[in-house]
């Protein structure tokens, strides 16, 4: 895993804190118009830095896997216990 | 001693025995979203880091 997957694998990880914090604050404030612009906003940018992860270096999640080739790179790519993530 | 207790007339109307929490506003958002990651949360005012002694205003 190179400098580069790793940055990324960063920004999402602080996207995905983000979206999680605010639909904290929906659960108790879900009519609160800023909040639901904040959380459109994260949850948008969380969702393309995935799928540009996913185009890169293989999918994150169930949700970004596609095929690409002739195999299902979901289930061939190394799995974290196999060093993919490192 | 009763000026204390002017600030509390509105609490008086409610159950007692019950722990109330003050609504949370939608204000005071980390800007830098690293920095709110590092901190564990997004909201400046729920950053309350363990000081090892007696909380200090």
């Amino acid at each position: 895993m190179n400098c580069e997957s790793q940055k990324l694998l960063k920004e999402i990880s602080i996207l995905d804190f983000a979206v999680t914090e605010i639909t904290l604050f929906l659960d108790t404030h879900p009519c609160n118009q800023e909040a639901m612009r904040y959380f459109t906003y994260y949850n948008r940018l969380k969702k393309d830095k995935m799928k540009e992860y996913a185009d890169m270096y293989g999918p994150l999640t169930l949700a970004f896997a596609q095929q690409t080739g002739n195999d299902f790179l979901w289930t061939t790519q190394p799995w974290p216990w196999e060093g993919g993530m490192e | 001693m009763k000026e204390f207790f002017s600030e509390y007339q509105l609490l008086n109307q409610l159950p007692l025995g019950m722990a109330y929490v003050p609504l949370q506003e939608f204000t005071h958002l980390y800007e830098n979203l690293e920095e709110a990651f590092c901190k564990g949360t997004l909201f400046k005012d729920l950053y309350k880091p363990f000081s090892g002694r007696r909380c200090v205003r």
